[in-house]
């Protein structure tokens, strides 16, 4: 056995573990969380003004009105293909990417329904307090999934360290 | 097994000093595989970093955190059997790089002192991979057989014909078999 075999046996190289910090990292998900829930939101909103528009927009502004939400929806989708192919998110990151899609889908959703009302009809105040409500919603149900598997995995964890010597 | 299991469990929860701990103690088995298939410590050091980006990328939706070691082999196994189909692929470079092992491996030939591992890398794939995991990485043959997507009675008969093709090398080689 060569020398290089057994320095491969002995130790985890020092370039492996600078590359799997970097996959592990708690900054780059939460980034990639930020990201997604500033475009999805941003583009939300912009989509509110853009219906509750009272006059007919020249036609320049729809286009740059359309640029603005397929930006940011485009956003939304890079971090979510991020975040389940490249940075999944671990149980406890899981937990915190949840709250904070809730404190922005709270934060969203009532602010949608303000502009809807102030400027909008009722249809369009109903169809904008509804899409908030799904969000907020679904948000809700992120969290309460990923806390639930948290729970089971300390539960597991706990239990684990009972039965190790 | 309860201590492995619990060190699998912790990355799932996201503790990020668990991390440190799984690479540790699973590197080396790992790397020990992936060098018996592929012949050159350099590959290996790459092939089983590729490994490991995967197996982070894969812990999340692992549900039977029990079942790491045979899931983190079939890993393994994924990312050498990548390399290999893209060595055929591209005969010219990969063939230049496969006699670039090849020389690296009569080298090391001389040199070695385990003569079980020398006479592995005379040995075909399949062949090899079944004794470096069921006696090298002394995985259960349930295991073997999950890794390598055969039944059990393939494994057997695989170990079967890879111990009498191993005997009949060293034998070859002038080692007592």
């Amino acid at each position: 056995m060569s020398e290089q075999d057994r320095a491969g046996q002995r130790a985890v190289p020092e370039q492996l573990e600078r590359a799997l910090a970097a996959e592990v990292s708690l900054r780059s998900r939460l980034r990639h969380v930020a990201v997604g829930l500033a475009g999805g939101c941003g583009a939300a909103v912009i989509a509110v003004l853009w219906a509750t528009e009272p006059h007919p927009l020249p036609t320049r502004t729809r286009a740059a009105f359309a640029t603005m939400i397929a930006i940011g929806l485009a956003w939304a989708a890079f971090a979510g293909w991020v975040l389940s192919r490249r940075r999944p998110l671990f149980a406890r990151d899981r937990v915190l990417a949840a709250r904070i899609a809730l404190a922005a889908t709270a934060v969203t959703a009532p602010a949608g329904v303000a502009l809807a009302a102030a400027r909008g009809s009722t249809a369009d105040l109903v169809a904008t307090a509804a899409g908030g409500a799904v969000l907020t919603a679904a948000a809700t149900l992120t969290l309460v999934r990923a806390r639930r598997r948290r729970r089971e995995l300390l539960r597991l964890r706990d239990a684990l360290r009972q039965d190790a010597p | 097994m309860a201590g492995e299991e619990l060190l699998v469990v912790r990355c799932q929860l996201g503790e990020r000093e668990a991390f440190r701990e799984l690479v540790a103690t699973w590197h080396p088995p790992l790397w020990r595989y992936v060098r018996g298939m592929v012949g050159s410590p350099h590959l290996a050091d790459d092939l089983a970093q590729e490994a490991w980006v995967a197996v982070v990328r894969g812990l999340p939706r692992l549900r039977q955190p029990e079942r790491f070691a045979p899931w983190l082999f079939t890993i393994a196994r994924r990312t050498v059997a990548d390399l290999l189909r893209q060595t055929y692929r591209a005969p010219e470079t990969a063939m230049e790089e496969a006699r670039t092992v090849l020389a690296e491996d009569e080298l090391g030939g001389v040199l070695t002192t385990m003569q079980i591992e020398a006479g592995l890398a005379a040995l075909p794939p399949l062949e090899r991979e079944v004794l470096i995991l069921f006696h090298l990485e002394d995985l259960p043959l349930a295991s073997c057989a999950e890794v390598l997507g055969v039944p059990a009675g393939t494994v057997k008969s695989r170990l079967h014909r890879a111990r009498r093709m191993l005997r009949n090398h060293l034998a070859e080689k002038g080692y007592e078999a």
